[in-house]
């Protein structure tokens, strides 16, 4: 640290820390949504009707192949005209912030990525699951509750945190339109104190150590999930290496 | 031929002996696999080994060619002394052929390709060499059809055959059979067996670890059997059948004759 | 503003424009694809090695440059670097100095952590079988890496690299930030110029999905064409779009990534 002085590196400290609230507080928003989302769209896929089939590819095809930094741009542009489009005068007032189009644009983009990954774990389910549930009379909202949700989470775990740890280093492209996040403030205190190797080490670090936490906790939840499921897993998996 | 183990006269003519093993060691972490082996083959001599799961016999001809690397006793293959070395383990291996029990054919490459491989790569045969190389040796395995076959289109027996052929490519002198039939569906044991019959014929030498005793009383010159990681008998096949001295052949012989 | 929220005439008029700026795009993404691929051999051959400190090493390299956000990746090549005294001097400033070069080394390093764990992840599945079957045959190791477990993993990694690459051309929208005129850049300038929140943008994304989506029907093709060997599955699997890789398909669900 050549030219900093100790109360300068406080101040830019606490600008850093502000910024991780909201660097943190944008990502868990967009993925609480994204999930509730994508879980949602992903069962709703599994209708058999062409036009539910049609929307959805055409719906996954297009945001998962777009840049989510073009998607942040539209709704941050183009979300108030959007609005305005849709709720009359009234909405086109309404000014979307970089937070508000940072969470919009991914929840539209992510929860696509995660319907997926629900809808693969629900055609990997044992046919057996659906019928024994219904063998047993166990009402709709029960059975996709109690017993085909929580093994469709287990199935999905692993690509969903793929999708958590991706979406975490996509957080930073709000900044690109005005959010004052984690790397808004390291950029601010790299130019200002002329040390830019040191803030964006350090914010590359912040980022990587957030994303070993998590996959620290998703690997113990992953263990817990697979409870009562290893003897399973393991005759699967002998039966795949014979293959 | 009736000989019993170590042919005492062969030590002198060290050009008559194919493999030279003496006491051979093995370990994995506490575990001997291999407890002071002796064993001497000589020329086209077709031996099988047989024994109980877990007794060495993988392990053994697993270290002829150095898959296994042993950790005491030495190995002499065709006069040349097995060591770490990466050259002598090069050597050792054109001349040594092996068939393994789950075949290992490379499942990207046809037949005829899979036989192609280590005579282009090793021997550096031009394209047409080899592919009439392999040709003559798929014809030997009777495959000739079947040449431009992936190995996912052929049934087990075939692939089997594949890995018979490829591994004949390199023209190696001494071949070692891994349980080839193991990993087969019944009916394709016998022409898998046919085939490893006809190669004895062609006075290749032949080490072959395998449960088919039919095949041994039919084509074995000798037959060892190991249990815990040493030799117990070690014999022709004719008195190895009918006269087994220890307990434990016996037991083995009576499990597996039924 | 009338229902439709595209100025067909401004899209027109935008057209060279973008292409030139999807010019760029392209040129930002074939550079670090094979640099960072050339990159990762040597990486992911570290991080397989058995010297410790070699496989620690390329560890931290994957972790960082895999872990760090591009877009921080790229301040820091394009505002950190700089300061490096010796770099400014040095005779490498040529590509450290421009932000063009700036985005080429900083997308390189990212993609080539990728890249390293995609590898090995294709290294890791050939089954280990067939790679002694090839050691078996006197193939050398140099030899059994290019003709056998390479040719293998990249069937078993086909599916992540396409992934990957497909994210990683999206990824490449944020050069613009450095003062390069991407496709993104194009866009944004057109906005700014017009004000209109969705033409350009609408013909940018239009632009990227259509990149995106031919590089995904090449990746289909090779696929195809990588597992004739497998001609069955790769029928069965034609009717489920999306899901081209016949090998490994239990494990998609965890390699569905953006």
């Amino acid at each position: 640290m050549t030219n900093l002085s100790l109360a300068d590196l406080a101040g830019y400290m606490r600008q850093l820390g502000e910024g991780a609230l909201i660097t943190l507080e944008l990502f868990l928003t967009s993925f609480a949504l994204a999930f509730i989302f994508g879980v949602l769209i992903g069962i709703a896929t599994l209708s058999r009707s062409r036009v539910v089939q049609g929307i959805w590819r055409v719906y996954a095809s297009i945001f998962m192949g777009v840049p989510s930094l073009l998607v942040i741009f539209l709704t941050f542009y183009g979300g108030s005209a959007m609005l305005g489009a849709v709720l009359g005068e009234f909405g086109a007032r309404i000014d979307i912030s970089p937070f508000g189009a940072g969470v919009i644009a991914f929840t539209v983009v992510y929860a696509a990525y995660i319907a997926e990954l629900v809808r693969g774990a629900i055609e990997n389910l044992p046919k057996g699951q659906f019928e024994g549930a219904r063998a047993l009379a166990i009402p709709p909202a029960i059975m996709w509750g109690k017993v085909i949700l929580p093994q469709v989470m287990r199935l999905a775990l692993p690509g969903l945190v793929n999708v958590w740890s991706f979406m975490l280093k996509e957080t930073p492209l709000v900044s690109l339109a005005g959010l004052q996040d984690l790397v808004a403030a390291a950029k601010i205190a790299a130019g200002a104190t002329k040390e830019p190797f040191i803030f964006f080490v350090a914010t590359a670090l912040v980022f990587i150590a957030f994303s070993a936490l998590s996959f620290r906790l998703a690997s113990r939840l992953e263990t817990r999930l697979d409870r009562g499921q290893r003897r399973e897993a393991a005759g699967r998996s002998s039966s795949r290496a014979a293959a | 031929m009736t000989m019993h183990a170590p042919a005492p006269d062969a030590a002198k003519e060290p050009g008559r002996l194919a493999i030279t093993i003496s006491g051979l060691v093995k370990h994995y972490g506490s575990h001997r696999a291999l407890n002071g082996i002796d064993l001497e083959v000589r020329r086209g001599e077709r031996i099988v080994i047989c024994g109980p799961s877990g007794s060495g016999k993988s392990t053994l001809i697993r270290c002829i060619n150095a898959l296994e690397r042993h950790d005491g006793g030495s190995i002499v293959v065709n006069g040349i002394e097995l060591t770490a070395d990466e050259g002598t383990v090069q050597d050792i291996r054109q001349e040594v052929g092996m068939v393994f029990q789950h075949f290992n054919l490379f499942p990207h490459l046809t037949a005829i390709e899979n036989c192609m491989l280590a005579p282009q790569l090793n021997r550096g045969l031009t394209k047409a060499r080899a592919e009439k190389l392999a040709m003559h040796y798929l014809e030997r395995v009777h495959l000739a059809d079947h040449a431009r076959k992936y190995p996912s289109r052929l049934s087990g027996g075939q692939q089997q055959r594949v890995a018979i052929a490829r591994a004949l490519c390199m023209e190696p002198r001494i071949l070692l059979f891994d349980e080839p039939t193991s990993a087969l569906d019944p009916e394709m044991v016998n022409e898998v067996l046919g085939v490893m019959e006809e190669l004895a014929a062609s006075g290749v030498t032949m080490l072959c670890v395998t449960h088919e005793m039919g095949f041994a009383r039919r084509v074995a010159d000798r037959c060892v059997f190991m249990d815990h990681g040493e030799i117990v008998e070690s014999r022709d096949a004719a008195s190895f059948f009918q006269a087994p001295e220890s307990q434990r052949l016996r037991d083995f012989l009576a499990q597996i004759l039924r | 503003m009338n229902g439709l929220p595209i100025d067909l005439a401004l899209a027109w008029e935008s057209l060279p424009a973008l292409f030139d700026g999807l010019k760029v795009t392209a040129i930002l993404t074939a550079l670090p694809l094979l640099l960072g691929l050339a990159l990762a051999f040597p990486i992911c051959f570290a991080r397989m090695s058995d010297r410790r400190w070699l496989a620690l090493l390329a560890e931290a390299f994957v972790t960082f440059f895999r872990g760090a956000p591009l877009l921080i990746l790229l301040y820091l090549v394009y505002y950190g670097l700089g300061q490096i005294e010796a770099l400014r001097e040095g005779p490498f400033w040529i590509l450290f100095g421009s932000p063009f070069g700036c985005a080429i080394v900083a997308l390189s390093l990212n993609h080539a952590a990728y890249m390293v764990e995609v590898l090995r992840g294709g290294l890791l599945a050939v089954p280990h079988g067939i790679v002694e079957a090839s050691e078996a045959l006197g193939i050398t190791r140099r030899n059994i890496f290019i003709w056998v477990k390479m040719p293998l993993a990249i069937r078993y990694g086909l599916k992540a690299y396409q992934n990957e690459v497909v994210s990683f051309i999206k990824g490449t929208a944020i050069v613009s930030v450095v003062t390069i005129t991407d496709l993104t850049a194009v866009a944004n300038s057109i906005f700014e110029q017009t004000y209109d929140p969705f033409t350009p943008i609408l013909c940018a994304a239009a632009f990227y999905w259509a990149f995106v989506n031919i590089i995904r029907l090449g990746f289909g093709l090779w696929g195809r064409w990588l597992n004739r060997h497998n001609a069955e599955d790769v029928a069965a699997d034609a009717g489920v779009p999306g899901r081209g890789a016949a090998l490994r398909r239990t494990s998609d669900l965890g390699q569905v990534t953006p």
